[in-house]
């Protein structure tokens, strides 16, 4: 059943992001290609332009991504639709889960797409300088390379898009259990709890700074700080907010299968 | 085959006469082969558990029998049938005659009209 | 074990009590027609027999269990509104049900089709309202369930589709299943009916086999409607 939902959830999903997907990496070759006239202005302008909607366009995918999935939710479990998937026999919580998979597959799938695009648009030796001579100190400072510094950061910053995806999730049932679904009201619980789980993740750092005095001075001054210290804070926050995703993932569950009640 | 039903008395017992009409009148033969119950109720438009009840019925008069595998048959007694009819005809009868006296008209009113079939 | 029970069933919403301790019994094998005034209460114990609404009190039992995977497993229901994701096609529509409904019969699904002259290919959102509510039909008759429950199929539909679809309850009708229709068009459908509970106020007000009801009032079943509920 599953396998099921997901291939239904997977076909609504990419059906649309294929073509954002499909502009940035057009534009991006539009981009690059006319900046390699190196001669005419109008040319340099043109590719200016083409670079812009280049970001547009990746900027596009991820709003995109995150809002469908939330506008897709709730039309499915409380719209017109909520009678198919009601009365479809799958429980709750296989229901809850392909859309936690198609929303982990396809987050995946538009940062790599938008990696796509940003290379094909911005590789080139002169960006890589600046690159790297932006983030050599740091990773100098806190002994990584590049190349894994760069991987935990998009690390943390896709759990933390999946984090804010969960939270809207939050909102949107506890919007229509308490509130008959308005729409401000599910925003509002929404974000109460996505700034009820980034307390949550400054607490546990907190904590574990009461035992560490290196860890508080994280806190207390503004110094550099020690390198283990840090390394480990960024790990931590990984796991973190791993945790977060999992936790917001049964609380969700437990909360879709105390029921629906549908207009 | 055409029944016309009320809603207002329990329709098995209309199934019940119409069908014995058709049986009777020879619409339905002796020995013929009735359609299954679902069939018949789609035909009829009828719940099929009212239309059972009705063949029930039917069956407990003599009228029709069922064959383990083969479904439900007219009665071959012609016999049978032919008792049946002259009950009708009977019933018919006290009835026409009834309503004749009601209006006032005289045994030989009466007879005159039937002989004139009506006019 | 009964097919479908409701046990002291309540539902508000808010401080409106919509059902108020419904307690009443589905048998298998029958045909029964839930009749009651709009807004009485027959959409919403609908809905709680399908888990589209939870009780405020009371409990839905089929087969014995509470509502869950299992009772959706046996049960067709047909909606009153259109629900399908209209962005599919009919015939995609069709395989969806197949692969979720084990009881499913994809070439009755698409003689059905065929007879009330939709085309297979055409998105939902191409169709008309009516033509609409004629896939949502046939993806219900083409189910093998134990109980259909079907929420007002005769409304806003002409009077030949309106025979055909007694026409397929009818010969749908497979031995041990049973047929829940909510209706106020009662006049049109008592005949093919056994039983039938009368809702108002969401509360339950007569229930009985239709027969029994028509010999001991002599009248139909419209007929005591009217008389019961009278403005």
């Amino acid at each position: 059943m599953l396998k099921h939902l997901l291939e239904y959830d997977f076909k609504s999903k990419f059906k649309v992001l294929i073509i954002f997907y499909a502009l940035a990496t057009f534009f991006a070759l539009l981009t690059r290609i006319f900046f390699s006239f190196e001669n005419s202005l109008v040319l340099y302008i043109i590719a200016q332009v083409c670079s812009g909607v280049t970001i547009s366009m990746v900027f596009n995918i991820l709003i995109n991504n995150i809002m469908r999935m939330w506008a897709r939710f709730r039309t499915n479990f409380y719209g017109d639709e909520s009678y198919l998937t009601h009365t479809l026999p799958v429980s709750k919580t296989t229901h809850y889960l392909s859309k936690f998979i198609c929303a982990s597959v396809s987050f995946l799938v538009s940062f790599a797409f938008i990696g796509v695009a940003l290379f094909v648009a911005y590789y080139s030796e002169e960006n890589i300088q600046i690159i790297k001579s932006l983030i050599l100190p740091l990773a100098q400072t806190y002994d990584s390379s590049i190349g894994g510094l760069i991987i935990v950061l998009l690390l943390i910053l896709y759990l933390e898009f999946f984090n804010i995806l969960q939270c809207g999730f939050t909102g949107i049932i506890l919007g229509h259990r308490m509130q008959s679904g308005k729409v401000g009201f599910s925003v509002l619980y929404g974000f109460i709890v996505y700034s009820a789980s980034q307390t949550a993740v400054l607490v546990a750092m907190f904590i574990v700074a009461l035992f560490n005095n290196d860890a508080m001075n994280l806190f207390v001054t503004n110094e550099m700080v020690d390198i283990g210290i840090l390394k480990f804070f960024i790990i931590f926050a990984i796991i973190i907010y791993t945790l977060i995703s999992v936790v917001l993932c049964f609380i969700n569950i437990k909360l879709f299968k105390k029921g629906v009640n549908v207009d | 085959m055409n029944f016309i039903f009320d809603n207002n008395t329990p329709i098995y017992l209309q199934l019940v006469k119409q069908l014995k009409i058709h049986i009777v009148s020879g619409k339905l033969k002796p020995g013929e082969r009735l359609p299954s119950v679902r069939d018949l109720s789609l035909e009829l438009k009828v719940n099929p558990n009212t239309l059972q009840k009705s063949l029930f019925e039917l069956e407990e008069m003599g009228l029709i029998f069922t064959e383990r595998t083969n479904g439900k048959f007219v009665t071959g007694d012609s016999q049978l049938i032919e008792k049946y009819r002259k009950e009708y005809a009977h019933l018919l009868c006290q009835d026409f005659v009834l309503s004749m006296q009601e209006l006032g008209f005289s045994k030989d009113e009466t007879i005159h009209y039937l002989e004139n079939g009506g006019n | 074990m009964e097919l479908l029970k409701c046990v002291n069933l309540s539902k508000q919403f808010g401080k409106k009590t919509v059902l108020n301790n419904v307690n009443l019994t589905i048998p298998r094998g029958k045909i029964i027609g839930l009749l009651g005034k709009n807004g009485t209460g027959k959409s919403t114990l609908i809905k709680l027999m399908n888990d589209l609404l939870t009780p405020t009190e009371g409990e839905v039992l089929i087969n014995g269990q509470k509502v869950g995977v299992e009772s959706k497993k046996v049960i067709a229901y047909l909606p009153e509104r259109t629900y399908l994701d209209k962005s599919m096609t009919v015939d995609s529509v069709v395989k969806f049900f197949a692969k979720f409904y084990s009881d499913f019969d994809t070439e009755k699904a698409y003689k059905l089709l065929n007879d009330l002259d939709l085309d297979v290919n055409q998105k939902l959102t191409k169709m008309s309202k009516g033509m609409q509510e004629k896939v949502q039909l046939v993806l219900v008759m083409s189910r093998k369930a134990e109980l259909y429950i079907l929420d007002e199929p005769l409304g806003g539909v002409d009077p030949a589709t309106r025979d055909y679809i007694l026409d397929t309850i009818l010969s749908n009708f497979a031995d041990g299943a049973s047929v829940i229709i909510s209706t106020h068009l009662i006049s049109d459908i008592e005949r093919i009916l056994d039983e039938v509970i009368f809702i108002n106020k969401g509360e339950i007000v007569l229930t009985g086999a239709t027969e029994e009801l028509r010999g001991r009032e002599g009248e139909s079943i419209d007929e005591i409607f009217r008389r019961m509920f009278k403005c």
